[in-house]
């Protein structure tokens, strides 16, 4: 056998991450891609003649940003945490542990699989919002960054939430009590500069704020705060939710007893 | 029982005063010394609890070393070189519910350092050596026990491991299963792997095993050849062997007076 070589266990174990995102393709990008264009369908295009527009742009078209962030961001947390949760309850995590992977190589595939699962919903999302809304993509390079900020940091932050999570509802916990109402109360259905006092102060406090803001730069090419603040503090988010999974798999603190 | 002399050069396994304490305080490993040279065929012998899992864990980088040093083949155990060297068949298994087997042994492969060809090949050759070929596309959900524990051992050995840990590998399964195992590791230790075995199967460690150590409390408590301890104890079984050591260390830890 030739001399192994590590750096192909990290391709193997994103293979697998996205192996098991297209296994379970109806689960994990059919009905999240459905759920989130009846959105746009149900608020965008029916609620859309009967809103004024929203910062100049028609309705319609200022939610489907919000909608595609949301639904990427819960894609890649899910996807993350309920790999890793299953992975170590199964403990077939195992042979990722005991093969000649280094920690950050693990970290990067095991984070892998919720970032491709959360491109194919944006991609899914944006294929079906474009003829629907006809919503312009003002500044592409933004978005792109944006995109993959939100899909890095959300990876991420499934991965530290697997990791410590000791029941299954650990996980859907913190989508459905942090991410989703957090999301929301972001501005994805609203421009947060409406909002009276101290509710538009109590808004710049949550940190999916900034990520709304930083994709609806990107589409729309307006944000409630200025682009680089709100790309600022998404960079700082996804390094230090970065850095915790790091320092997971480089300590094996609640991956190894 | 083979006669193959061991292989010069470093130890197989150097342990030395290897401790591990768990986070609810179990003092599971306690300065534990231990080494097996190259090309033995060593049996861990010891009730639940005493330390054989803990011990394996600690050697294959799934357990966090309280302190003390353990080597493989002269390398750090949490090395990617000493990882490369070492297959382990967990007591449990944690195989991978996504996966059928052929993709198990793949994945193993690739996590392993293997290219697509070369763990594709090696994954052909482990179904037919481990007759798991009428169930190759089989997720391993659906396999018998009999079947996991198969699958268990040819990923193990898929990358050809120089040190081959087997946590009692025959638990739970049928006589003629074992018997085959059996075969199948006499004949890879007399191609100079080396073995270390767990086990509670007493006629196993003294049918396979030229050196056998007895572990209880997390040390060993007796080492040789099954002929050299039955001698020493003034017994005729090796079960005999086993009441009278780890029995006596249980009876001492149980009433320190």
């Amino acid at each position: 056998m030739a001399r192994p070589q590590p750096w192909r266990g990290l391709l193997w174990l994103s293979a697998r991450e996205m192996h098991r995102v297209l296994k379970l393709w109806t689960q994990t990008t059919l009905a999240p891609v459905i759920s989130s264009a009846l959105f746009i369908l149900v608020f965008g295009l029916s609620l859309s003649t009967r809103i004024s527009q929203v910062e100049g742009f028609p309705y319609r078209e200022f939610i489907v940003p919000g909608l595609i962030a949301m639904a990427m961001a819960q894609a890649a947390y899910s996807n993350n945490s309920s790999s890793i949760f299953q992975a170590r309850s199964d403990r077939y995590i195992h042979d990722v542990l005991a093969a000649p992977i280094r920690p950050w190589q693990m970290n990067v595939g095991l984070t892998i699989g919720g970032v491709f699962r959360a491109l194919l919903i944006g991609a899914g999302l944006l294929a079906v919002a474009l003829p629907l809304t006809d919503v312009p993509v003002r500044h592409p390079l933004e978005l792109a960054a944006a995109v993959l900020l939100i899909v890095t940091l959300f990876g991420a932050m499934g991965v530290v939430v697997g990791t410590y999570a000791e029941t299954f509802d650990h996980h859907t916990f913190v989508n459905n009590i942090v991410i989703l109402p957090l999301t929301f109360l972001g501005g994805v259905f609203y421009s947060v500069s409406i909002l009276p006092s101290p509710w538009r102060e109590i808004s710049h406090a949550n940190p999916l704020f900034y990520i709304v803001n930083a994709v609806r730069y990107g589409f729309l090419g307006i944000s409630d705060v200025p682009a680089w603040l709100a790309f600022a503090v998404t960079i700082v988010m996804t390094a230090a939710l970065v850095g915790w999974a790091q320092y997971l798999f480089a300590t094996g603190r609640k991956l190894k007893p | 029982m083979s006669t193959v002399p061991v292989t010069p050069g470093p130890a197989a396994l150097s342990v030395q005063a290897l401790t591990k304490r768990y986070d609810d305080g179990t003092l599971a490993l306690d300065e534990l010394d231990l080494e097996i040279p190259a090309g033995e065929f060593f049996g861990l012998l010891g009730p639940n609890g005493a330390g054989k899992t803990t011990l394996i864990g600690a050697v294959t980088n799934l357990i966090r070393i309280s302190s003390g040093r353990a080597r493989v083949f002269g390398h750090r155990s949490d090395s990617l070189e000493a990882r490369r060297l070492v297959g382990v068949a967990e007591q449990e298994p944690n195989l991978d519910r996504f996966l059928t087997v052929r993709e198990a042994l793949m994945y193993h492969g690739g996590y392993f350092g293997m290219s697509r060809d070369e763990a594709g090949a090696r994954a052909e050759e482990m179904i037919d050596i481990f007759d798991l070929r009428a169930k190759a596309d089989v997720r391993a959900p659906k396999l018998s026990g009999g079947m996991r524990r198969r699958l268990l051992l040819a990923r193990a050995l898929l990358h050809e491991p120089r040190l081959v840990i087997l946590d009692e590998p025959t638990a739970g399964v049928d006589v003629e299963l074992r018997q085959e195992l059996w075969r199948y590791i006499r004949r890879l230790h007399s191609q100079g792997t080396t073995i270390l075995l767990t086990t509670h199967y007493m006629e196993e460690a003294e049918a396979l095993c030229e050196d056998i150590a007895l572990i209880t409390g997390g040390r060993i408590v007796a080492r040789g050849s099954a002929t050299d301890l039955k001698e020493r104890f003034g017994v005729v079984t090796l079960e005999d062997v086993y009441l009278r050591t780890v029995a006596r260390s249980l009876e001492r830890e149980a009433s320190p007076l």
